[in-house]
């Protein structure tokens, strides 16, 4: 038996979805942007970082975890929900050290072209300055946690892609931070490896190749041109995926 | 110690203050103290910011400072872009670079030398010399100038486009670009992008001569206070080419005595720690280096454009040269040691930058696409010098095997020019203001003499003072955010 | 003549210059804008004290006591405040040392540095007193208008002021928003 082509009505358009689609998926593959950092189309949803909430049938729900359901009224591009998403932005500017001039990420950075996405033109907020070191012990990778937006990215990669659990979570809340499950904590005690997942999905600067800096001209970079909204986000365009998740 | 930098009994002395200085990049006060005569007693230029580069690039990995430490300056960014990267290319082994990498870079950096230098002149500093140090102050800047001399005006405000230009089509953007890789740079040079800078060229070389002509006008005209006024004697430090001529991206140091003898020559640059120091004085943030061989009392030197013209034997450029020999010339021979001719010193490197960047654009290496070198034996110290705009820049770093900085060391121009300015502004206070009573004009004499250097002083500054003893700040809400409290022993704690 | 310009004042805290440098950009255009407006403190004007102005722009962060001093007086005398590039935004690279007590920044460059003569950390009562940390302007005064970017682009502070002095609402190009 064919199923009848099932769809969800998203921003008052109908998009069709496979069974088994989160929301998520469905307006990737219909090209609609949901802003997101957390979610990547190859890895089991995550729904932390809440930049994707959108509202389903007059509830705030997550649209990288809740699957798409046939009759779905669902709301996105709002100013309601694009503040409430600025919001979110800025406290995760002002949790943790993200200097853009100084940034070798600059330009290619997710977190920075969802900011300009939703409009963010201040942090808001007051400033935490953390004090965190980097760790540059692996010849090939440096390791800038300043920049870490616990997006889980790098921990899920290497757990279920590289099967080599490098980076894990610790603390709560607050206190949240990643780590590097190595005896010494540092990364040359791992096996970390040039051609690993979790060196290619780090959506800001926290996981960086050495010396490879400042190759693309101002310009030429994936977001100086053109929003998040139409070129997509930067790891899956590293990791050699299309543009807009999975084919 | 020089003569008015401390007062014997300071606290019976009433103080002046100028503050902010204006029409410089940065920021910096003036203090004079006077008896009741109005006798001057001391007089000292004080740098008021400290920003702690050196400490906070510590850590950080290395191909990132070019890039990072450019942000020590708006307006001469790429000469701290270009040191940074001289150094970084030591310690990623490929300090030979191909000769289209090299073109590139000194194209950007004359289009820096450009721009700045035209700033300077027609931005900052022509109301001084146009209209006189008593002018109005509502008048006595660049709003007056186009006000009065639209086209001089226009001018500027194209010359200081045309250098801006420049940088912007080789870094991508006209201030805190991204240019320069280990061992070359981002990006050829396109041959539109070539033609379009060839097209104007011309023309700049045209206005930059008109400015020589000007300013060398103006100072000839008023010759006798044009060169008492902030006079003094020192001794000079710039690059030079293995044969004597100006360089601003690359050479040995030279050193000359106030007398023309030569102190050192064709220094490698590297060896700069046996030969500089540098002093603190509690009084500012910028510390004052001199020459290690003459001690720190008389070592101080000059640095910048009247160094530079006053150093190098000739000028690789026609018209550049002819200037240079009609300046030295003014001096019979000797240096010129006025400091209101580092104005035109100023303009005469203008010219050459103009004409070099014609000379780069025409040469076919400029446009090739050979860009990186590779490395071979990597470092673990580089140290990169560059004649910044405002005078030799040295940037130094020690990273460890993980390729993070570890130490590092800034001498930046204006500092070179720290205890220089110092004794100009003392000489001012001696001859013009010594028993008078202090008006606006008369402290703009010290402005004056402080501009002739063309300080960039949120470059120079690497605080902390006794008062005010308590700082609180507060938020737009009213609740306290930082607050700092000092005691007598000067330790600075928070609550 | 002057009665009906509007009255600007630009400084610059804890920042480069560069903000200032992008505003100079507009290149040619500064004549145009010099119809409507007209200068009061700025470094580019020998005024040394901000008076009632219509507009302030401000670059840099807050990094000491002066900064602090400075800030407020232009809040209290512009009507409009604008925050000008990174380093008012977030504090930019000075901010940086943040990372750093401010006792191992001063040490580093005035104890410890290759071939410093005199160590000591300066104490003048003439030079201002540092803060511990870089502040972002906004936790000090209420701002009105961001304009990111370091430096935000001679065009974007060009459109900006167009659109801020014909009344309009700010709206700009995609590229002229960013904070690099």
């Amino acid at each position: 038996m064919q199923p009848e082509e099932q769809t969800i009505t998203l921003d008052g358009q109908k998009i069709p979805f496979q069974p088994g689609q989160t929301i998520m998926d469905a307006a990737l593959a219909a090209k609609i942007y949901i802003p997101h950092l957390c979610y990547h189309p190859e890895f089991k949803p995550h729904g932390s970082c809440r930049l994707c909430t959108v509202m389903v049938n007059g509830r705030y729900e997550s649209a990288c975890t809740m699957p798409a359901a046939a009759g779905q009224e669902i709301l996105n591009n709002t100013k309601e929900l694009n503040e409430n998403r600025r919001a979110l932005t800025q406290m995760l500017f002002v949790e943790g050290n993200h200097i853009c001039p100084g940034c070798p990420k600059t330009g290619n950075c997710q977190l920075q072209a969802v900011a300009y996405y939703v409009g963010m033109l201040s942090s808001h907020y007051q400033h935490f300055y953390p004090y965190r070191d980097l760790d540059p012990s692996h010849p090939d990778y440096v390791i800038d946690f300043n920049r870490c937006i616990l997006c889980e990215l790098c921990v899920r990669a290497s757990r279920d892609v590289d099967k080599k659990n490098i980076f894990a979570i610790s603390g709560r809340g607050i206190k949240a931070h990643l780590i590097i499950n190595s005896p010494s904590g540092k990364l040359e005690d791992t096996d970390f490896a040039v051609g690993d997942k979790a060196a290619f999905v780090c959506p800001v600067g926290a996981i960086l190749r050495k010396r490879t800096r400042y190759t693309t001209p101002i310009g030429e970079r994936l977001y100086d041109q053109q929003s998040i909204r139409i070129v997509g986000d930067s790891q899956q365009l590293h990791a050699g995926a299309t543009k807009y998740g999975r084919k | 110690m020089s003569q008015l930098e401390t007062a014997t009994h300071p606290e019976t002395l009433k103080r002046v203050v100028i503050e902010p200085l204006t029409r410089v990049e940065g920021h910096g006060k003036v203090t004079l103290l006077l008896d009741e005569d109005n006798h001057v007693h001391q007089a000292r230029l004080h740098i008021v910011e400290f920003r702690g580069f050196e400490k906070f690039i510590q850590g950080r990995p290395y191909w990132e400072i070019p890039v990072l430490v450019q942000r020590l300056c708006g307006i001469c960014p790429v000469s701290h872009h270009l040191a940074a990267a001289k150094a970084v290319d030591m310690l990623a082994g490929a300090r030979q670079l191909t000769p289209t990498a090299d073109n590139l870079r000194r194209l950007l950096h004359l289009g820096q030398i450009l721009q700045s230098h035209a700033l300077h002149f027609f931005h900052l500093c022509s109301p001084d010399l146009l209209f006189g140090i008593n002018d109005a102050v509502a008048h006595r800047n660049i709003v007056g100038v186009i006000a009065d001399h639209p086209d001089l005006g226009l001018q500027g405000i194209r010359l200081r486009k045309y250098g801006q230009e420049v940088i912007r089509i080789i870094s991508g953007k006209r201030v805190h670009g991204t240019a320069s890789l280990p061992g070359g740079m981002n990006k050829p040079l396109s041959l539109q992008h070539r033609a379009l800078l060839l097209a104007d060229i011309d023309q700049i070389i045209l206005w930059s001569k008109g400015a020589v002509d000007l300013i060398k006008k103006v100072y000839l005209t008023n010759a006798d206070f044009h060169q008492r006024f902030a006079m003094i004697q020192s001794s000079m430090l710039s690059l030079v080419t293995a044969d004597g001529a100006l360089d601003l991206y690359h050479g040995g140091l030279r050193a000359k005595e106030a007398n023309g003898e030569i102190i050192f020559d064709h220094v490698d640059y590297c060896n700069y720690p046996q030969y500089i120091h540098e002093e603190v004085k509690p009084w500012s943030y910028m510390k004052f280096p001199f020459i290690i061989s003459k001690g720190k009392e008389v070592g101080w030197y000059r640095v910048g454009p009247l160094a530079r013209i006053n150093n190098c034997d000739y000028i690789t450029t026609p018209l550049a040269e002819v200037e240079r020999q009609q300046f030295r010339a003014h001096a019979n021979g000797g240096l010129v040691h006025a400091s209101l001719a580092y104005h035109w010193a100023r303009m005469i490197e203008m010219l050459y930058a103009a004409e070099r960047i014609k000379e780069i654009l025409l040469d076919p290496v400029t446009t090739g696409t050979d860009i990186v070198a590779q490395g071979e034996e990597k470092l673990l110290e580089g140290i990169g010098v560059i004649e910044a705009p405002r005078g030799t820049l040295i940037h130094h770093y020690l990273v460890n095997d993980n390729g993070s900085i570890e130490k590092a060391n800034l001498i930046v121009s204006t500092t070179n020019n720290n205890q220089a300015m110092n004794e100009s502004i003392r000489q001012v206070a001696r001859e013009y203001l010594d028993g008078q009573t202090l008006t606006e004009g008369l402290l703009n004499h010290i402005e004056v003499a402080v501009r002739a250097y063309d300080p960039c002083l949120s470059c120079a500054t690497h605080a902390l003072g006794k008062m005010p003893l308590y700082v609180e700040l507060v938020n737009c809400e009213g609740k306290q955010v930082d607050c700092l409290v000092k005691s007598s022993t000067g330790e600075i704690t928070k609550q | 003549m002057a009665a009906n310009k509007i009255r600007v004042a630009t400084t610059s805290l804890a920042g480069c210059f560069g903000c200032h440098m992008s505003f100079l950009d507009i290149d040619e255009r500064l004549l145009e804008l010099l119809e409507h407006i007209e200068f009061d403190r700025t470094p580019l004007t020998d005024i040394k004290h901000c008076g009632p102005c219509d507009i302030g722009l401000i670059e840099g962060g807050v990094c000491n006591a002066e900064n602090v001093h400075v800030l407020k007086e232009f809040r209290k005398n512009c009507k409009i405040l604008i925050a000008m590039g990174a380093c008012a935004f977030n504090g930019g690279v000075p901010a940086l040392r943040n990372h750093y007590s401010l006792k191992e920044c001063l040490e580093e460059s005035y104890l410890n540095g290759v071939g410093v003569v005199n160590p000591l950390i300066p104490n003048d009562p003439e030079i201002p007193l540092l803060l511990n940390k870089v502040h972002p302007i906004h936790e000090i005064v209420k701002i009105d208008y961001f304009l990111p970017g370091c430096p935000p682009s001679g065009d974007a502070i060009w459109t900006f002021l167009n659109e801020l002095l014909a009344g309009q609402e700010i709206s700009l190009p995609y590229q002229a928003i960013h904070y690099d």
